[in-house]
């Protein structure tokens, strides 16, 4: 079983990606609403991919991958969904130590195919 | 040393010393034989008187010695016991006498004697007397005589022989004695007499001693004496002595020396005397040949001058030629005449007093006189009159010189007329200087025009004078008072300057004024002079017109005066120009300074001509004052330093001012930290006639147009950021719609999220567009007077229906009337209410308070939800603020709410705060102004309808069920009723015993711990709230007939709601027992809803 981790502050935004991947054979969906929920997940459990939020209260999605240890995000891709789509933001994200990044609004069916091609990958290591 | 000093000591007491040591030594020498003599004496004595001692002794042992045999024969030839006895005691006294002479010095031979008798008395009383008593008293005169015969009488004998023997030799030893102490005295008597010589001898050596001592000094001053005496120099050496002969030779000395020291004096006297007598004989020939010339003096004195003799009176002895030429009187007319005779001119009693004061005491007196000739003819005199006194101190005689010194005088006095008048143009010329100063530096026409009239007054002599600038219309004037030149100027001046249109200047006579005329007697005539000053247009500029009284203007004078006035024309231009031109630098400068933006104009070298007081603010540079030039090191340094990017500055600067920067070019910097500023610089070359002059540089203050634009970007980022959210979903969901098979009900779960997240994206436009609309200032506000309150509660009446919070409401201010945009402030109330509801997700309380606070009224809303952090109180107003923690973010919403409400209520003169603890919940308010002062509605007053001003009767409702309460309000309103709502009979309660109501509605079924019935009986059993009556409505049938009594009308739901309104009518009628019923109609409360 793959273990992948939801993080997003808006209710409805965490169902509907949870709702997407919910298909995924061999997948286990976690959540968390926070930055701060994030990390204590993440610090228990190892996960195959983070779907990260940008803006966040308390911990922003960057605060978060300052936070992680090299290891861990060396370990574990992180693919960040932000409504910030302005130019500086996506080499910030991949700078702190996201691979993957997807501007709010984003297709449901594209995120799909890429968590499958990065849970793909994955698999293969 | 000590040889020294007895040589000085004084002659009395050295010879004093030597006779007291030679007495004192005859006395010793005298006492010292006196003691020997005496102690030889004593010892002589002495050894005489125990030589007659032992002699005496030995004598009375011869007697004893005899009376013992005496006595012992007597006893044997009487045998008489008595004698026996006696002879016993003789024997004892021998044996005494004996111890007395054994006690005494005694030679051998002596005590051998001694020893002998001792022994023998010792035989004769131990043996032979006894035997010889026993042979008496036996009578055996036998044995008596053959005992005596034994040697007894022998020994005795011997003795007695010895005796004798002895006294001869120690009266041998006596006479002796006597002998010796004879040739001794002869011995001393000898001695004696030598010392005495010896003594007498010592005497006369000293004497004679003394004597050569004395004489010898006085030997030799008598010598010198007679030397003295005869004239010759007195030579004797120095006497080294200090004593009365050394003293006395030298007082003999000093007195010899100053003898002939006077005696060379006398000689020097001598000789002078008779260089003396001959100097005499030469000064008197001298003074002989001094007389000659003297007479030779007096006789060209004569020639040349006047000469008078004068007695002490003061009549004219003697006078001269000269003296009768001089004063005009003959000779013979002054002689015998005082000096009276002459007239004095200038001469007070006071003066002439004066110089004879003088003169009598012997001063001489000289002084210039001026005198009147016999003819009357004035004639100037250098007079000196010479008092002559006597012996006693006595005038006897005056002489009197004098010169004639007319001419002289004359000459002197033309040439002070001459000095005068050279005096006179000088100061004239002055002050035609001063005049040309004033003019060339005057900049101020007002001055100039008080330093003109002032200088033509004191060059002129006018008495009055006007001067007036008729462009201007300034008017100086001296002598007369103002006002006189106003009313002139105001009436006649018309007339004067049209006359002057053809007349540069004339002169009008006229009598004086009362006041010209002042105290002169005759009539007197006044001249005005008037001059004008022309442009070049021929325009008059300026007039003067000045006034003489009693005496007119000759030509000199007009013509200086009109020159005057031609250079004061060209002054006047002159400061016309100047006026212009400062005016249009003044006005530049203001311009430059009103600029906003800083300028600068530097100049090719890089110094600084020109900048404004914009630009000393941003850089904080204040060295610069019109008109100084400041070299480049001077300001560039600090203009660098100033700007966050020095470096570039500087560099723009280099290259702005360089010669081949032709285009304008601009850069952008900040200043300073706190507050930053932003500044957009350019600089443009000036260019004067083709040649490059200077750079011109403009900066501008731009930190309100780049903050702007840094929030503008910051909206953009986070609009954007707002609306991608909801989009996602919208968009998320559709696709997973339009892909994906699900069940209908996920279907139409999805379809409401959609909805939903459509929803808040239109919101979120609306409430944005709102905003933008207000702080544009497009939004139109539609101001109109309500009462607060029932907005309030109209709004609280929208959330109650079907809502899941408790609201409670209370009422407070007792003036709720204001002017506002009805709409928005619904919306205001909407948005609060909205947010309490969200932000306090317990179900918990909502209250809601009005109250007045001086002009005031404050509304407030107070929820009992998640608070917020304290920081973040304060950018709660802020656009897209929203608190930042996961609960509040659950609950969602557009972040701009109270940005809205704080924009409407500020735009409606009001204001709006946050008051939060976290956990505690929040506590929103706002205030808005109220309409009329307070006191309209006062609480603890019973309500009076009174005549002329009608007040709205106030009714409570208590009711939980919100939309008929609305309804039933709405109702009451329309028919000018004030509602107050409440849901809680506790509340309700209390607000009964606050606010006086003519009616409370009550329902029945209320709440779980008290329902209509408590209240009612509450309301019934407190004296303040018995009277108010009580109407009930209510789904239940009327059941509880006991509690009927205190009830006005029961009113079973559904009734009508007018029928509500006819009973709470009827019951105000009855309260007020007119009978009439005083509600006005629905339209005309129009404030009413």
């Amino acid at each position: 079983m793959q273990k992948v981790l939801i993080v997003d502050d808006e209710d409805v935004l965490r169902m509907l990606i949870e709702d997407t991947l919910e298909d995924l054979e061999e997948v286990e969906l976690h959540t968390a609403e926070n930055g701060r929920e994030a990390m204590t997940k993440l610090s228990m459990n190892a996960f195959d991919l983070v779907i990260l939020d940008y803006m966040m209260p308390e911990l922003t999605g960057i605060e978060v991958l300052g936070l992680l240890s090299e290891e861990v995000k060396a370990a574990t891709p992180i693919l960040m969904l932000t409504a910030k789509a302005q130019e500086g933001d996506r080499s910030r994200a991949r700078d702190a130590g996201a691979r993957y990044f997807m501007p709010k609004p984003f297709s449901p069916m594209e995120l799909l195919q890429i968590v499958e091609g990065i849970l793909g990958d994955q698999k293969k290591h | 040393m000590i040889r020294r000093s007895i040589s000085n000591m004084s002659i009395k007491k050295k010879y004093f010393h030597i006779i007291a040591s030679l007495i004192t030594v005859v006395l010793l020498t005298g006492i010292g034989l006196f003691i020997y003599i005496h102690a030889e004496q004593t010892r002589m004595n002495h050894n005489q008187e125990v030589l007659q001692n032992k002699a005496d002794t030995i004598n009375e042992m011869a007697v004893t010695l005899n009376d013992v045999f005496f006595r012992v024969r007597g006893y044997s030839l009487l045998k008489n016991s008595n004698e026996l006895k006696q002879a016993y005691e003789s024997l004892d006294k021998l044996r005494d006498v004996l111890e007395n002479y054994s006690a005494l010095k005694l030679s051998p031979e002596e005590a051998s004697f001694k020893e002998h008798l001792s022994t023998f008395v010792d035989q004769y009383q131990n043996v032979t007397l006894p035997k010889a008593i026993g042979f008496v008293e036996q009578d055996d005169y036998t044995s008596l005589r053959a005992l005596a015969a034994e040697g007894n009488t022998q020994a005795v004998n011997e003795f007695l022989a010895y005796t004798k023997q002895y006294n001869m030799r120690s009266d041998k030893l006596l006479s002796d004695m006597v002998d010796l102490s004879l040739k001794r005295a002869n011995e001393f008597t000898l001695l004696a007499f030598g010392l005495c010589t010896l003594l007498l001898l010592l005497f006369t050596l000293m004497i004679w001693r003394i004597l050569k001592i004395l004489i010898d000094p006085i030997v030799r001053l008598e010598g010198a004496t007679n030397s003295l005496a005869a004239g010759e120099a007195v030579m004797i050496g120095k006497l080294h002595k200090q004593d009365e002969i050394g003293r006395l030779y030298e007082a003999f000395l000093n007195m010899a020396h100053s003898i002939q020291d006077k005696e060379e004096e006398l000689m020097m006297q001598n000789e002078e005397l008779l260089a003396q007598q001959d100097e005499l004989q030469d000064q008197q020939f001298r003074l002989e040949r001094s007389l000659g010339e003297i007479e030779s003096m007096m006789k060209a004195l004569d020639q040349s001058s006047a000469v008078a003799i004068l007695s002490p009176k003061g009549v004219f002895t003697y006078a001269n030629a000269n003296m009768s030429e001089y004063t005009g009187y003959k000779n013979h007319e002054l002689i015998g005449f005082t000096f009276r005779l002459l007239d004095l001119k200038n001469m007070e009693a006071a003066r002439m007093q004066q110089i004879v004061g003088k003169l009598s005491t012997g001063g001489v007196w000289s002084d210039e006189v001026q005198l009147g000739m016999k003819n009357g003819a004035p004639v100037w005199l250098h007079m000196t009159i010479m008092p002559y006194l006597n012996d006693e101190g006595q005038v006897y005689q005056y002489i009197l010189i004098a010169n004639n010194i007319t001419s002289m005088k004359n000459v002197q006095q033309k040439l002070a007329e001459t000095l005068q008048k050279t005096e006179q143009t000088k100061i004239m010329l002055e002050r035609s200087n001063q005049l040309n100063h004033d003019i060339t530096y005057t900049l101020d026409k007002q001055e100039f025009a008080e330093k003109f009239i002032e200088f033509m007054n004191r060059q002129y002599a006018f008495d009055s004078s006007v001067f007036f600038l008729v462009k201007d219309q300034i008017t100086v004037v001296r002598g007369v008072p103002q006002e006189n030149v106003d009313r002139y100027l105001g009436s006649e001046g018309g007339d004067m300057l049209y006359r002057m249109q053809t007349e540069k200047s004339y002169i009008t006579r006229r009598p004086a004024t009362i006041r010209e005329q002042g105290i002169a007697p005759e009539p007197v005539l006044s001249y005005d002079f008037y001059s004008t000053v022309v442009n070049a247009e021929n325009e008059v500029i300026a007039v003067f017109c000045g006034t003489r009284i009693g005496y007119s203007f000759n030509d000199e004078e007009v013509n200086e005066i009109q020159g005057m006035m031609n250079r004061v024309g060209l002054a006047i231009e002159r400061l016309f120009m100047y006026e212009e031109i400062e005016h249009g630098r003044r006005l530049n400068r203001d311009i430059v300074n009103n600029v906003n933006e800083g300028i600068q104009f530097v100049q090719m070298d890089g110094g600084m001509l020109q900048m404004n007081q914009a630009l000393a603010q941003l850089f904080d540079y204040h060295e610069w004052s019109e008109g100084d030039l400041i070299p480049l090191e001077g300001w560039s340094g600090h203009f660098t330093r100033m700007a966050n990017e020095s470096e570039e500055l500087g560099q723009f600067y280099q290259k702005a001012m360089s010669e081949h920067f032709i285009d304008s070019s601009s850069m952008k910097y900040s200043i300073g930290k706190d507050p930053l500023k932003h500044v957009d610089m350019y600089a443009i070359p000036v260019f004067r006639r083709e040649t490059r002059f200077g750079t011109l540089f403009v900066h501008r203050d731009i930190t309100r147009e780049y903050e702007l634009d840094l929030m503008k970007s910051e909206l953009v980022s986070t609009v954007s950021h707002e609306l991608r959210t909801p989009l996602s979903s919208v968009l998320g969901f559709t696709e997973l719609l339009l892909s994906k098979t699900m069940k209908p009900e996920k279907q139409l779960k999805y379809l409401e999220t959609i909805h939903r997240e459509a929803q808040r994206l239109t919101d979120l436009i609306n409430d944005f567009l709102d905003l933008q609309r207000m702080e544009s200032g497009t939004q139109q506000y539609c101001q109109q007077p309500l009462n607060l309150s029932e907005l309030v509660m109209g709004v609280i009446d929208q959330y109650k229906v079907g809502g899941t919070h408790n609201f409670l409401f209370e009422d407070e201010a007792s003036n709720a009337e204001v002017e506002v945009d009805r709409d928005k402030i619904v919306q205001v109330m909407t948005n609060l209410l909205s947010n309490a509801i969200k932000f306090s997700p317990g179900a918990s309380e909502i209250k809601v308070s009005l109250h007045n606070e001086a002009e005031r009224i404050i509304v407030q809303i107070q929820d009992h939800g998640l608070g917020i952090p304290k920081n973040q109180i304060g950018q709660l107003f802020q656009k897209f603020r929203r608190v930042d923690n996961s609960a509040s973010k659950r609950i969602g919403g557009t972040g701009l709410g109270l940005a809205i409400c704080k924009e409407i209520i500020e735009k409606q003169k009001g204001s709006i705060g946050i008051e939060s603890e976290e956990g505690e919940g929040s506590t929103v308010w706002f205030s808005l102004p109220v309409l009329h002062s307070p006191g309209s509605r006062h609480e603890d007053e019973p309500m009076k309808p009174s005549p002329g001003k009608y007040q709205k009767p106030n009714v409570m409702i208590v009711e939980d069920d919100y939309s008929l309460s609305l309804l039933l309000s709405e109702e009451l309103k329309g028919k000018g009723f004030r509602v107050t709502h409440h849901y809680h009979p506790q509340q309700a309660f209390e607000q009964a015993l606050k606010t006086p109501f003519v009616a409370i509605v009550v329902d029945l079924m209320l709440g779980e711990e008290l329902d209509g019935w408590d209240l009612i009986r509450m309301l019934k059993n407190d004296e303040r709230t018995e009277h108010v009556p009580i109407v009930i409505s209510s789904a239940l049938d009327k059941t509880d007939k006991n509690m009927m009594d205190n009830v006005e009308k029961y009113l079973t739901k559904p009734y009508p709601p007018n029928e509500l309104t006819g009973t709470l009518q009827e019951i105000v009628n009855i309260r007020q027992g007119t009978g009439e019923v005083l509600f006005p109609d629905s339209g005309h409360t129009g404030e009413q809803e």
